[in-house]
């Protein structure tokens, strides 16, 4: 039979914002269930090479944040990074694993819960139990760790977003979409007001990507793209933005002339990664990294570490692996056993694709400077467990691909 | 199960989507090759800038030796109290405020007075390099540097170190010679940034020393040491990291003066006691007060231009610039009520020759065929310029003597100016038969007169020998009376009074270039370069010839005669040399008495010796003191004996303090 058939009888009326717990009409010929006996069949076939990618890229990343963060002093290297790096790597691991134990299938009806969750956050962290630091109003301060309630909200609306849209027959009319829109609509509107540009932006991937995929009518997609546009030099032109966030997202179209403090530290990443040539000045001999010249380098800028002491050959086996990734990604979108799945890794891939070459751009100089964290590679524990549910998802969907 | 069945429609936007993700891959990719492989030297570049910062070391200046070896200039250690402008930085403005009070006290304690405004005004110039310490107060006391080591956690940031500074054996002698060092100042930097380019071999920074005046400036190129380079590496807010490599620094060359310090001291003490003397004897006859306050003696070998001692007074301590000198300081050494002591009145003061300059108006006479050697002129004690209607027509010897018939020879011995007032009329008078407009003139300049000598001292004036031509050019620059030159002019200029001019140096340049028989030298200061360390000649500086004046051997024979008859009886300076053993030590000189509006007359006294073979050549000047055989002529006497041996030449006193000493100068009189 046909898995790629509407899951979703419009006849019968349910509609999905009411978060109904109506039984599902089961196509399937066996059921699945948490503990069941599908569970042993569907490992067989998990999709190592992307689990092999990330654990790369992460290794990657956890070297270059403790060269950019050990310091100066040979005697007394800092690894408090690099340690709690590591220990985010293996949350994120561990919650991967988690995500892939249950049928997504079975999760669906169950999407609202965490992006009820998501939306309760975001508007708690702007308000005063929020912690505010580089004038976004994004986290909360838990001790020592830092929870930033965007980054895992970019993986729970992909998941709210894709098993809402398996509810609507294709082509999709307007007010499906403009429903997809609204669930859209709410974390966007909460990120915005910390402000946040950059996960705002990943947003609009996810949205274009995922309403590509989905089904939505073409003409939809180019009114939706042209309001897109209209919207960010509306914003861009409005007073909602501070001053210096405008320019950093405005810098890398005079880098040559301005003199402004963005443009020296665009100039400053863009030395780090020219300096490297081809195979770089080796592992914690990169002066620009060493000595601390490039702003956020363990964060935001963190592949200009990788890039100044590992070079191009560095940079391009990086890039490689995210290819890869991406590619299996896209693959398993491809080969996925149904439309959820297929719209999880559209999501997945459009989130990823998007924030690869959105990060490393800006340390390029191609694109603008936003606070967009490198997936895998950035410090950050939100980012990173967050990443990892991400290729959980995937896997998810991808070793359970014939039933 | 089979995938082939999906809706067509997905797949292909899904394809849409690959395509999206390849094409920004593939821009990175494009983007990474630009950056890191075709861009990367460039980068690499300023990744280099970014991480290394150089210190410049300034390096110990080469030493100023006299011609026996003698050390006149010395680099001394000094400690320098200075203040680490990034370790200041990091302090709370609270401490900063403190430390700078604490510190301000103990430099006045120190006998360093400043103020805690003072120093932060030091801190915030920007001329200091930022990765090396600001220098707050040069040359304090060492028990200052133990206070503040001791104390080293009250005065955080602050260092005490020792450095090389300039020291002077000889205190202020031979000061206009040797001249002082300063900081480099935005002029300076600018020239000598224009002049080497970049990749000097011994490149300025701005916190720098450079030699200001002397032989300091003109040596500079050897006597800078070739500065040291450290390479620090620095972080992101410019803290040094560490120590990349190191350059140390490299003394510089010393120099040997001609100069003998021991000639120098005596020349410097028998100026100044000449000086005293003419004060003491009160007025001219006319009344008019004696006030020698400016003075030089040049003391020059004739067989090839060196200078063996340069005075001039008033001087000045270059002590005083070892540690920066003060506002009051220069205020006083600039006060023109102090006559300028920075000015090198040797080579720097312009004075009327008066009858020293008949040496030359006579070769003059001679050589254009105005009158001959021999020819005899019938000095009546005065002279009337033919056709002259105006005023002063008739111009009287000095001291109104008639000398009766003179030729060459006693025209210079008695010194008579009837003879050459006629001379420089006739010269005018008959000026289309000797040459024209200039027919005297360009008898005068190759003596050197009216140029500058070319000595390697910063400042030196060029004389004037005034011509038609210049009168005209003056009178239209400068309102003057009469624009037309007249024989009145030529009469005046035949005894050296009138329009023209000569230092001191160029005076004794002309002398020894007639003693040595026509050789004109560059007056020579320096004899070479040698090496700090091993002593081995890095430069040798010959003599250089400037000129020659053709002398013919009767004409010179004759004038030698008039010159070796000034200090013998009846000659102007007898009572100067009155005693002096001429028979072994035969001098040849003349005086000179310039007269200055207004003012007493300027004393003049050129002559060398001995006269078969000359080797010292002395000519002293000495602003308003009367006759130059009075006032000028002992002066060199008393030079002349110590330097011919009929007395021990005294050593340089240390410190440089001189005495004047208690028995008098040869003072019997003449008129000249």
């Amino acid at each position: 039979m046909a898995d790629f058939a509407p899951d979703y009888d419009p006849s019968r009326r349910t509609y999905w914002p009411l978060f109904r717990l109506s039984p599902e009409p089961r196509t399937r010929r066996r059921e699945a269930n948490l503990f069941g006996k599908r569970t042993p069949a569907a490992w067989k076939h998990v999709d190592l090479l992307v689990v092999l990618c990330a654990g790369a890229i992460s290794a990657l990343g956890a070297l270059m944040i403790l060269s950019s963060t050990r310091g100066t002093d040979p005697d007394a290297y800092d690894t408090t990074y690099l340690s709690r790096q590591v220990l985010y790597i293996g949350m994120g691991v561990v919650a991967m694993v988690l995500v892939t134990l249950v049928d997504y299938r079975r999760l669906r009806d169950f999407a609202w819960v965490p992006y009820v969750i998501a939306v309760i956050l975001l508007a708690l962290v702007i308000s005063p139990v929020g912690t505010e630091r580089r004038g976004a109003q994004a986290w909360f301060q838990i001790g020592s760790f830092q929870l930033q309630p965007a980054e895992l909200a970019k993986v729970i609306t992909i998941f709210a977003l894709a098993s809402l849209l398996t509810r609507f027959q294709v082509p999709m009319a307007a007010r499906y979409v403009g429903l997809g829109l609204a669930v859209l609509a709410l974390p966007v509107a909460l990120i915005l007001a910390q402000p946040d540009l950059g996960t705002t932006l990943v947003f609009v991937a996810i949205a274009m990507g995922m309403l590509l995929v989905g089904g939505v009518k073409m003409r939809h997609i180019i009114v939706l793209t042209a309001a897109g546009l209209i919207a960010v030099v509306g914003v861009l032109d409005s007073d909602l933005l501070e001053d210096y966030q405008r320019d950093r997202l405005t810098v890398f179209l005079d880098q040559d002339t301005s003199l402004r403090e963005e443009t020296w530290n665009l100039n400053q990443s863009k030395i780090a990664v020219g300096s490297g040539g081809m195979m770089g000045k080796g592992l914690f001999e990169g002066t620009q990294t060493r000595l601390g010249i490039v702003p956020e380098q363990h964060t935001d800028f963190i592949f200009t570490a990788l890039a100044e002491e590992l070079g191009f050959a560095g940079s391009a086996t990086l890039l490689g692996l995210f290819a890869v990734l991406c590619l299996r990604i896209w693959r398993t979108a491809q080969i996925a056993g149904d439309r959820l799945g297929t719209l999880i890794c559209a999501g997945v891939l459009s989130m990823f694709v998007f924030q690869i070459f959105q990060n490393v751009g800006m340390t390029v100089g191609i694109m603008p400077i936003t606070g967009i964290p490198l997936p895998f590679m950035s410090y950050g524990g939100s980012s990173v467990i967050a990443s990892w549910v991400a290729v959980g998802l995937v896997l998810n969907v991808h070793m359970r691909r014939f039933g | 199960m089979s995938q082939t069945k999906r809706t067509e429609p997905s797949r292909l936007r899904l394809s849409v989507l690959g395509i999206v993700a390849v094409a920004l891959f593939a821009s990175l990719f494009a983007r990474l090759y630009d950056l890191q492989i075709v861009g990367s030297p460039e980068f690499q570049l300023q990744a280099e800038a970014n991480r290394v910062r150089t210190v410049h070391i300034e390096a110990p200046r080469g030493r100023i030796l006299d011609r026996n070896g003698t050390v006149l200039v010395d680099n001394r250690v000094a400690v320098v109290v200075a203040i680490n402008r990034s370790e200041f930085e990091d302090l709370s403005r609270g401490e900063r405020g403190q430390l700078l009070e604490r510190l301000a006290v103990e430099l006045t304690r120190a006998g360093r007075p400043m103020s805690a405004t003072e120093i932060r005004e030091r801190l915030q110039d920007e001329r200091y390099s930022r990765y090396a310490p600001v220098p707050i107060a040069q040359d304090v006391p060492e028990s200052l540097k133990i206070y503040l080591d001791e104390h080293a956690e009250e005065f955080p940031s602050v260092t005490a170190e020792r450095t090389a500074v300039r020291e002077y054996p000889y205190g202020q002698l031979a000061a206009h010679i040797l001249g002082y060092v300063g900081q480099i100042n935005e002029e300076e930097l600018t020239y000598v940034q224009a002049v080497h380019g970049d990749d000097a071999p011994k490149p300025y920074t701005r916190n720098d020393h450079i030699g200001k005046a002397g032989v300091e400036r003109t040596y500079e190129q050897y006597l800078r040491g070739t500065p040291g380079e450290r390479r620090i590496e620095v972080d992101a807010e410019g803290n040094p990291v560490r120590v990349i490599d190191e350059r140390l620094p490299q003394p510089g060359d010393d120099l040997v003066l001609s100069i003998d310090i021991d000639i120098q001291a005596e020349a410097e003490l028998r100026l100044r006691q000449g000086m005293e003397e003419a004060r003491r004897r009160g007025a001219a006859s006319d009344g008019t007060p004696f006030d020698p306050n400016a003075g030089a003696v040049v003391v020059e070998d004739p067989r090839n231009g060196q200078v063996l001692a340069l005075a001039s007074y008033p001087t000045y301590d270059p002590r005083q610039f070892v540690d920066g000198i003060d506002q009051q300081e220069w205020a006083y050494l600039n006060d023109p009520a102090n006559h300028y002591p920075l000015n090198a009145i040797a080579i720097q003061g312009q004075y009327a020759p008066g009858s020293t300059f008949k040496l030359f108006t006579g070769y003059a006479g001679a050589m254009a065929g105005v009158r001959g050697i021999d020819d005899i002129y019938n000095d009546g004690g005065s002279y009337t310029i033919p056709g002259c209607t105006g005023l002063k027509c008739t111009r009287f010897n000095a001291g109104g003597n008639a000398y009766g018939p003179v030729d060459l020879r006693r025209a210079i011995t008695v010194s008579s100016d009837a003879y050459f007032y006629s001379l420089g009329a006739e010269f005018w008078i008959q000026r289309q038969r000797f040459g024209g407009d200039e027919a005297m003139q360009r008898w005068l300049t190759p003596w050197g007169l009216g140029s500058e000598t070319g000595i390697a001292l910063t400042g030196e004036a060029s004389g004037r020998v005034p011509t038609p031509q210049w009168r005209r050019d003056y009178c239209e620059a400068v309102q003057c009376g009469d624009p037309l030159w007249r024989a009145g002019d030529n009469v005046n200029m035949a005894i050296g009074q009138g329009d023209v001019l000569v230092t001191p140096l160029q005076l004794a340049n002309g002398y020894a270039t007639f003693a040595n028989g026509g050789t004109r030298y560059v007056p020579q200061i320096a004899l070479r370069v040698q090496d700090h360390d091993t002593g081995e000649t890095v430069v040798s500086i010959e003599p250089e010839v400037a000129g020659r004046v053709e002398i013919p051997g009767e004409l010179r024979q004759a004038l030698l005669d008039g010159l070796a008859g000034v200090p013998r009886p009846g000659g102007t300076a007898a009572g100067a040399f009155a005693g002096f053993p001429l028979d072994q030590f035969p001098i040849a000189g003349k005086t000179g008495t310039a007269q200055v509006d207004g003012k007493a007359d300027t004393a003049v006294f050129s002559a060398f010796g001995p006269i078969d073979d000359p080797r010292f050549q002395i000519s002293v000047v000495i602003e308003e003191a009367g006759f130059g055989g009075t006032s000028s002529a002992p002066v060199a006497r008393s030079l002349f004996d110590a330097l011919a041996g009929f007395r021990p030449l005294p050593e340089a006193p240390l410190g440089g303090d001189l005495v004047l000493p208690s028995e008098p100068l040869s003072t019997a009189g003449a008129y000249d």
